[in-house]
């Protein structure tokens, strides 16, 4: 069966685009095309270097807001817009996934996923310069250690406020984040086999090792800095024992050290971290989730023989030792990763759909700061109508993240009978196209130029055939699915749906009378028509629905 | 063959034969013949169960408070226990009370609609979230997973074959609801959920549209293939639905007041939408709803108001959505029809944290509401005196499996066979008579013992008993009963009494 070995066939269009589709939040047509012709490795290096690191900060997006268009986190904490700089910060974040300008990069993707593994919400965390400094952690280590990144994530300002790190202290210790972090981050609960990988008094010992953490400044307003403190006094100092799950380890407690050495919370996370890291299913679980959010949710024995424990081996091996980005290489350029039989086995999450149709469009992230007003409207459509597919970005509705990334059924929990209908609510936008991103900017599919720029010799109606019915739905569809359709389906879309029953050569008609005359309506209202039938019902296709 | 099997049987196979031809759907609600044979099979099977998920784990001490060890009580968590002065108190029931949000559940409470179940949980408890909330939902053994939930496994069982072949004659609306965005795992069936999710019925309607033209199925190989078949047959179940959804809505009508919108009472808003439909004539038997915000890691009471707080206003939406809800049903004249639960996926612990908040616990009471409830105590308070764990945890434990509640549920609300119960459950549960007006024993023993009765407690001098066969129970001293019936012994210490009161 398909493993980790090397996938060295040169990428087509079509393994071009399923490599684009799952590393980034989906290409652009030019994207695909740049793509075949490499190899999954040259083309994963690509997407690694793309990787933009200093973007431009944030922006204050209401025009109203005497700082509009300016930089937003290098001044004082305003208590009073929360929530709004929070939204923008969020909106920034979605522009950077959503740019067709820069070349693609797999960083904002993978970003993402360590969100929804490390997860901390703008509405349970609030302040906005908090939810920045734990997105950059996030995005600056999402290729980098493991270890570093669990380590930082545990001192977090952000992180600590969430899982309320803050109120755990010696005599009293607060459970939430100790748990978590072996349930959620690191350990898991159960193995693959369904074993308990820890008992709940490991939970609490590891709560007591975690002891004495703070943050300053918490919305504060007029602050202009915070930042993560160790206090002494708060923190256990007795030595925390371990079950068998950790090899009975005990932690030595650390009395209160002297300053300009590491602090007794340093040690004891570096000594916890190191523990939790040296269980045998921690690594299997991390690249267990990694491989359900890239290759397939579905993960059976063979599956976790072959691909999960070989790559959980890797990763914990000594001249890796908890690095990221060879991990992920190694995945998105095994054979494993190009098997047939994982092409389209996940169900576009919303982002993947909102952000992915956007890019496939190419409708094109207007340019802060200068273009603000429509940032905003471009991304407040993007968010809401993500929110409604039940995918609000940096704000998940519980600490376990996403629901698809760990229901049974996992990605198709995406779909029911309520947000497949918020599903073709958004698609049509693109058909119908109602949003005005700024004067001369309506958002959506111009599917008459479309129609237009396939048709040789538009004007030439006497000397140059009209573009047929086929031809024209292969040009709609080109990349547009994970596979090709079944001859009944493209007959049907062309008779049925876009047809509507009449015979193909009446398409030939009523195009030329368009070629003739373009801007009479009723030609051009016979023509848009169709092929906003067409357009769509393409877009309400299951198929479409598949990543 | 039981009536309501013949019926509905009868409705199926006669009525298009009758109708020349006519599929029940196409003359239904215009017909005076089918809607009195709807109402005939309604009458015995239109029962409805309403689910309502405390999401977080609900801290059940500060909800249902043992006055009866108040002192114990303020112990275990002084930074955020409730002043015994504004304590709810239950009408002949002194020895608890409810939380000061909670006066519409009291009040249910009171009017006998409201049974406290106390301190439920399971063997061998969980404390995680996700693995604590799959094991209600799925009514496994904590060493067992499952698949599908328990509603989810009744319904798959009630309508073999879903979703091939519905919407149909038989029955046209959904099993069951969620209202919301997603499915829960209870209503999981063995492939994929047995219930759909609705947020609004108004819109709904509106955003899946009245359906269009079916495409050619063909399907690509391997998962790829199963996505889209589900994805096409999501689409179609929503489709399917929607116009029987939205008849029942624009029928529905509520008419008890809920709290504004400006409240931002979620479940109240739910149930609201719940009432309208069952009011309106949906057949659903299930529906699930939530209130979200119970993990109350830290600041569940108020800095100033041990009263007030977060906890607080999640009790008070909890109490005021119920109350609403049930005023709602008994004006619509629908009250007989619908009974709710409320679950979480533990209690909180005992003793609270430095944070004016509580970890993760063991057991905690349900709440099970409606005018069918027979006893409004099951089991009694916990024993603060002795809980289980070291000091820095002390733990409730389990009076009450949660799987008898199901298993009432089950049996004597939806009528299912005892031994298609035993299987839904995994095995067979004893009942803790949530609809019957008898106490039963459930084995020998002395009488006092709690352990004996199915509710958990001693019969109270208001309530029939009955003992069982082959049960020998011990008298030590007199007691009273409102009546008796007698299939098992009675064995007295001396020369003790029954009462009989009624």
């Amino acid at each position: 069966m398909a493993n980790l070995d090397p996938y060295t066939t040169i990428l087509t269009a079509k393994t071009a685009a399923h490599l684009l589709r799952r590393a980034t939040f989906g290409p652009t047509q030019a994207e695909i095309t740049g793509f075949t012709g490499l190899t999954a490795a040259q083309a994963v290096q690509q997407l690694i270097s793309n990787a933009d690191y200093s973007p431009p900060p944030p922006i204050d997006l209401d025009q109203y807001s005497s700082t509009a268009g300016q930089t937003f986190l290098d001044k004082p904490f305003n208590h009073a817009r929360n929530f709004d700089l929070g939204h923008y910060m969020r909106c920034w974040w979605l522009g950077l996934m959503t740019s067709q300008a820069a070349p693609p990069s797999l960083l904002d993707k993978l970003t993402l996923f360590w969100q929804n593994h490390f997860v901390a919400t703008r509405e349970g965390v609030g302040d906005y310069r908090f939810m920045h400094q734990y997105l950059l952690l996030l995005r600056n280590n999402a290729l980098g250690n493991f270890r570093t990144l669990v380590t930082q994530m545990t001192k977090d300002p952000a992180m600590l406020r969430y899982l309320n790190g803050n109120e755990n202290e010696v005599g009293k210790p607060n459970e939430n984040y100790a748990r978590e972090l072996q349930e959620l981050f690191i350990v898991g609960t159960i193995d693959f086999a369904g074993n308990k990988n820890y008992t709940e008094d490991d939970v609490k010992a590891a709560a007591r090792a975690l002891t004495g953490w703070q943050y300053t400044n918490y919305e504060v307003d007029g602050s202009t800095s915070f930042t993560t403190l160790f206090v002494d006094a708060k923190h256990d100092t007795t030595n925390k024992v371990f079950s068998a799950h950790y090899t009975n380890t005990v932690i030595t407690g650390r009395a209160p050290s002297p300053s300009g050495t590491p602090s007794a919370g340093e040690l004891e996370l570096a000594d916890l971290i190191t523990m939790l890291l040296a269980h045998p299913h921690s690594p299997r679980f991390i690249c267990r989730k990694l491989y359900r959010w890239y290759v397939n949710p579905n993960v059976t024995q063979a599956i976790e023989d072959n691909v999960i424990i070989p790559l959980a081996q890797f990763l914990t091996s000594p001249a890796n030792n908890w690095a990221i980005q060879p991990v992920i290489v190694k995945l998105l350029t095994s054979q494993v990763f190009f098997d047939v039989t994982n092409i389209g086995a996940i169900v576009k999450s919303p982002v993947e759909l909102a952000v992915g149709s956007m890019r496939f469009f190419n409708q094109a992230v207007p340019v802060l700061p200068t273009d603000y007003a429509a940032f905003k409207t471009y991304f407040d459509f993007v968010f809401y109508r993500m929110q409604d597919m039940q995918m609000p970005i940096l704000d998940q509705s519980s600490v376990q993240g996403y629901e698809a990334y760990y229901q049974t059924g996992y990605s198709k929990t995406w779909i029911n009978t309520t947000t497949i209908g918020f599903r073709y609510d958004y698609t049509d936008a693109y058909v119908y196209r109602f949003l005005q991103v700024r004067p001369n900017y309506l958002m959506g599919i111009d599917v008459l130029a479309w129609a237009t720029s396939l048709q040789a010799n538009f004007s030439d109606v006497s000397g140059t055939l009209a573009i047929s019915c086929v031809e024209l739905l292969d040009g709609f569809t080109k990349n547009l699915f994970v596979y090709d359709l079944f001859p009944a389906q493209r007959d049907f879309l062309i008779d049925t749906i876009m047809m509507e029953g009449l015979p193909r050569t009446s398409w030939t008609f009523q195009w030329n009378a368009y070629r003739r005359n373009p801007t009479d309506p009723g030609s051009r209202y016979e023509v848009l028509y169709r092929l906003q039938n067409l357009m769509k019902f393409l877009l309400r296709m299951a198929e479409y629905h598949l990543c | 063959m039981k009536r309501r099997d013949f019926l509905t049987a009868a409705s199926a196979s006669l009525l298009p034969v009758m109708l020349d031809g006519f599929g029940l759907k196409a003359m239904s609600r215009q017909s005076v013949l089918v809607q009195s044979l709807l109402n005939t099979t309604a009458l015995a099977s239109d029962r409805v169960l309403v689910i309502v998920y405390l999401n977080g784990g609900n801290d059940g001490l500060n909800t249902v408070i043992p006055l009866d060890q108040y002192s114990l009580y303020t112990g275990l968590r002084s930074n955020i226990a409730i002043p015994q002065s504004s304590v709810l108190g239950l009408d002949g029931n002194p020895a608890t009370g409810l939380h000061p949000a909670m006066t519409g559940m009291r009040n249910l409470y009171n009017n006998g609609k409201l049974s406290i179940v106390h301190s439920v949980s399971y063997p061998n408890p969980d404390q995680s979230h996700y693995r604590a909330t799959d094991i209600w939902m799925t009514a496994v053994d904590s060493s067992q997973t499952s698949v599908s939930g328990w509603a989810g496994r009744y319904l798959e069982n009630q309508f073999p074959g879903y979703p091939a072949g519905y919407p149909n004659v038989q029955m046209e609306d959904p099993l069951a609801i969620q209202i919301g965005y997603l499915t829960s795992t209870a209503l999981l069936g063995g492939q994929q959920s047995m219930g759909i999710a609705l947020n609004d019925p108004d819109s709904f309607y509106q955003l899946v549209g009245s359906g269009g033209t079916t495409p050619p199925g063909d399907l690509p190989c391997c998962d790829a293939g199963d996505l889209i078949a589900y994805i096409r047959k999501q689409q179609a179940l929503s489709v399917g639905y929607a116009g029987e959804i939205k008849r029942a809505a624009d029928a529905g009508r509520n008419m008890a007041t809920y709290p504004a919108v400006t409240a931002k009472n979620y479940l109240a808003d739910q149930l609201k939408i719940v009432a309208r439909l069952i009011h309106g004539g949906l057949k659903t038997k299930i529906y699930f709803v939530s209130l979200n915000g119970f993990d109350t890691h830290s600041g569940q009471v108020d800095q100033t108001d041990v009263r007030l707080g977060s906890h607080a206003d999640l009790l008070g939406k909890l109490s005021t959505a119920i109350e609403t809800f049930q005023q709602d049903l008994t004006l619509q004249g629908i009250e007989d029809k619908v009974v709710g639960m409320t679950f979480s996926e533990f209690g909180r612990r005992a003793n609270s944290n430095n944070s004016k908040g509580t970890d993760h616990g063991v057991a905690a009471p349900m709440f099970v509401f409606g005018s069918n409830v027979k006893h409004r105590t099951i089991g009694q308070n916990p024993d603060l005196a002795n809980l289980t764990g070291q000091a820095g945890s002390k733990e409730i434990t389990m009076q009450i499996d949660f799987r008898r509640v199901y298993t009432d549920i089950l049996n004597d609300w939806f009528g299912a066979q005892h031994t298609t119960t035993n299987a839904l459950l995994f095995r067979e549960f004893p009942t803790v008579s949530l609809f019957s007006d008898t106490v039963e024993t459930v084995a020998s023993g002395n009488w006092q013992d709690r352990n004996v009765w199915t509710v958990g407690r001693v019969p109270f001098a208001n309530e029939y008993v009955k003992v069982n066969a082959g049960h020998t129970l011990t008298i030590d001293r007199s007691v009273s009963v409102k009546n008796i019936r007698l299939e098992g012994k009675l064995m007295y210490t001396g020369p003790y009494s029954i009462q009989m009161t009624g």
